[in-house]
């Protein structure tokens, strides 16, 4: 440790002002700051501050996706270790060139969407379409506006988004059946090559075909899906815990799954041969993952807690309209990126409520 | 009443209840500079015998509040810049201040009232009064709408007021009779902590009898004692006239000043802080020498000494050697000299959160965190995480004035209004973006007092 701190004042003349690295000063930083926290002292009051930063804020977040990513891995094989591995180069090439570029630290948030963004792809994809879709979602969704806590949309739907209007046959039609058993395919590695043999359908896709999936198959994630998206139980557990730690805000989750929920019934009750049944739409697709892991995304997501439900009531009412009413068997990414596009305005109405109240106050 | 906001933090190194003397002194520095006054008319001259109680200074612009001699005692005015040492110091016999002697003029002018107010001018109690809206000193010659007497104090490491007034429970009663005797009809708002121990049961009983008191229960969450906060809570606005507002310690003085005649001087403090070998509260002296506290009570090298709580206290800089008249307790903070290892993936059992689940430490019940003057991250742009204001007391919106602050629009933060802060600094406490929130918002008030100001003078 201390070894490594020496190391890191040796190396650091050399990225200073005047050295010969100063433009990687930012890579320089964020490897020092990563292993050995900075010892700024307060110089505003108060004099002590809360210990929680954006470093721990976006570890929490990893950690909460840790049974989502094993469950992955369980269902669908190493290859999603890969996925995540490409995600990560990529898409950290992408930030470390903007930070060089911008001469601004390189952000956190950043390891939360390399990760997010794998696990909201099917299996199957490509590695050079993954590349592309985070390096397009870094850059477009994110650095043109201005870096983490400054973009509207969250990165890694818009990469998705990008990917699946870009390539619709491959993000839309090839799924990996998901391994059987207590081991899955933990320990195998599916190739794209040997596809044709264990390709299935989504439940969201078969529904359409009249098929409805088994409930308790749509709960533990043994489904065809997205990486990250077919396991209730592994996206409850994770997504629990970013709620009671209050990284991630209960409200914008059950006004979504509220909302969606009501709407669902309504439209299963008034014709049940159209629309499947209520508990089976919650768990089927992208629902939980998204209201989870990317809805909660406070970047993106209104700040105000009154927006909070206004923008979950759109994201699970969108949801729902586009996922029985349209073409498309899979609406979460869309309605997502809805809420992002409204949650601005959904904030600006909030404040003019508020500062109105706050008018007369003395 | 209801509080908006707020947030408790448990702190290793609360002050305990028991109240000590610290031993006399050799000499005393009074600093001329305190943090609402300036002492800056110098009233005795460099080697003047001065006694008990004698002006040694006064604030032209507060209403020439004075600076009083706390000991007999020699005066040296070049010794320390900024500071009137008193050398050779002694409980000199005690000067009995009569004011319808020393100034019947003042009598024939004011009336009874008129002499209440005189004396606790200059027996130095009015320095306990603040204006609840503005927090500076009120004028002593108007009659408020209101009196707020706060016996609670919620910031870490604070002089409490039940520690204060244990020790004499009687003269806080004939305290709160003085306050009254100032007033027509105006009511006395005693708040109290909504909690059931024996003080606040004796204290309860101890001002049955007054019907001109009312009892107000307070949650003790930081920061429910602040006068803004209560004022405005209690529907006070400032249109109505000032509202005076005064501690424990404040009432205890009113009693000295009015039943006893004599000045102020004295004062309960608390020594406090993480760096503390024993904190507690002690009785002190205006003036007491620093580095004489710091010697016996500091165990660490190197630390703050904050004049204050953790939250609102100013650093007492090597300038500045003795207490200052407005001193309500030191809180002694460690500074932050460790580079802590992978911190972000620390289990954090002696890490507590705001965001409480975040360490390991939410599973501890009850730890007392041991702070630092470490920032604990690195600043970085808003993540619109809310948490400033879920815990902000003042019902705005610290995450919005901030964005209008980063364009500097000082027109939209001003009908956002960052003018209702009161600066109670938990946005920058909590924000894990490390934004110096509440400094900012201090900034732009004194920015937009400054273009009022401004605007006034051009019309």
């Amino acid at each position: 440790m201390k070894a490594l701190l020496n190391l890191f004042e040796k190396l650091r003349p050399g990225f200073e002002k005047g050295g010969k690295f100063t433009a990687f000063r930012p890579v320089f930083d964020a490897a020092e700051h990563v292993f050995f926290a900075p010892s700024t002292r307060t110089k505003q009051l108060p004099h002590i501050r809360d210990p929680l930063d954006i470093k721990r804020f976006m570890s929490m977040v990893i950690l909460a996706l840790l049974p989502v990513l094993l469950a992955a891995a369980h269902f669908f094989g190493l290859r999603v270790l890969l996925i995540i591995a490409v995600s990560y180069a990529a898409g950290g090439a992408a930030e470390v060139l903007f930070a060089i570029i911008r001469k601004e630290p390189i952000n956190e948030g950043f390891l939360v969407t390399g990760l997010i963004f794998p696990l909201i792809l099917p299996p199957t994809v490509p590695l050079w379409m993954v590349a592309a879709g985070i390096v397009f979602g870094v850059v477009v969704g994110k650095e043109l506006f201005g870096g983490t806590g400054r973009n509207l949309f969250n990165p890694a739907l818009v990469g998705r988004c990008f990917l699946s209007l870009s390539y619709p046959a491959t993000m839309s039609a090839v799924w990996l059946k998901p391994g059987a058993g207590f081991l899955g395919r933990i320990f195998q590695y599916v190739n794209a090559s040997d596809l044709q043999a264990i390709t299935s359908a989504t439940p969201l896709v078969l529904a359409k075909q009249g098929q409805l999936a088994n409930l308790s198959d749509l709960f533990f994630g043994s489904i065809a899906g997205c990486a990250g998206e077919t396991s209730a139980l592994a996206i409850l557990l994770g997504g629990l815990f970013l709620l009671i730690s209050r990284v991630a805000n209960w409200r914008t989750v059950v006004s979504i799954l509220g909302s969606f929920t009501i709407l669902a019934a309504v439209l299963h009750y008034t014709r049940p041969v159209t629309f499947g049944p209520v508990i089976w739409h919650l768990f089927a697709g992208g629902l939980f993952f998204g209201a989870f892991y990317m809805a909660t995304d406070p970047v993106t997501s209104p700040t105000t807690n009154g927006g909070k439900w206004a923008y979950g009531l759109l994201i699970g009412t969108a949801t729902v309209l586009i996922r029985n009413l349209t073409g498309y068997v899979e609406g979460v990414t869309f309605a997502i990126l809805l809420g992002n596009i409204c949650a601005p305005v959904i904030d600006e109405v909030v404040y003019r409520f508020r500062l109105r109240r706050l008018r007369d106050e003395r | 009443m209801k509080f908006r906001g707020g947030y408790n933090i448990a702190l290793k190194g609360r002050p305990n209840s028991e109240v000590k003397t610290l031993p006399e002194p050799d000499a005393l520095y009074l600093p001329l500079q305190t943090s609402r006054f300036s002492f800056s008319e110098v009233c005795v001259e460099d080697g003047q015998q001065v006694s008990l109680g004698e002006v040694l200074a006064k604030d032209p612009n507060n209403h020439s509040v004075p600076l009083l001699a706390p000991r007999a005692g020699l005066v040296r005015l070049k010794t320390a810049e900024n500071h009137i040492v008193l050398e050779d110091i002694a409980e000199a016999p005690k000067h009995l201040h009569d004011v319808e002697q020393t100034a019947p003029h003042i009598a024939q002018q004011m009336g009874s009232g008129g002499i209440l107010r005189y004396k606790l001018l200059t027996l130095g109690a009015w320095q306990f009064f603040y204006d609840a809206h503005s927090g500076s000193l009120p004028d002593p010659f108007k009659v408020p709408q209101a009196i707020i007497v706060s016996t609670i104090s919620c910031e870490p490491f604070m002089a409490r007021g039940d520690v204060q007034i244990r020790r004499d429970l009687q003269a806080f009663g004939r305290g709160l009779e003085g306050l009254q005797s100032l007033l027509e009809y105006e009511p006395i708002y005693l708040i109290v902590p909504d909690i059931a121990s024996d003080f606040a049961r004796r204290l309860r009983q101890n001002v049955r009898g007054y019907a001109w008191i009312k009892i107000v229960e307070v949650p003790l969450t930081y920061p429910n004692d602040n006068f803004t906060i209560l004022a405005r809570n209690l529907g006070l606005k400032p249109d109505n006239g000032p509202v005076w507002a005064l501690r424990a310690e404040g009432v205890l003085a009113v009693d000295r000043a009015l039943t006893e005649s004599k000045p102020c001087t004295e004062r309960i403090i608390s020594i406090g802080g993480p760096a503390v070998k024993t904190a507690e509260h002690v009785e002190t002296l205006c003036g007491y020498p620093l580095s004489q506290i710091t010697h016996s009570y500091v165990h660490k090298d190197d630390v703050r000494v904050i004049n204050g709580g953790v939250f609102t206290g100013r650093v007492i800089g090597p300038d500045q050697l003795g207490l200052d008249s407005e001193c309500m307790g030191l809180t002694i903070l460690p500074e932050a000299t460790k580079r802590e290892f992978l911190s972000f993936a620390r289990a954090g059992w002696q890490k507590r959160s705001y965001s409480s689940l975040c360490y390991l430490s939410a599973l501890r019940g009850t730890l007392e965190e041991a702070p630092t003057t470490a920032v604990q991250g690195e600043v970085r742009a808003c993540v619109s995480c809310n948490y400033c204001e879920e815990v902000c007391p003042a019902g705005i919106m610290p995450h919005l004035i901030h964005k209008f602050l980063y364009k500097d629009d000082l027109d939209e933060a001003e009908r956002a209004r960052v003018d209702l802060c009161v600066g109670c600094g938990l946005c920058s406490f909590v924000c894990p973006s490390k934004i110096e929130l509440a400094a900012q918002f201090a900034d732009a008030q004194a920015r937009i007092l400054r273009e009022h100001h401004s605007e006034g003078v051009t019309q």
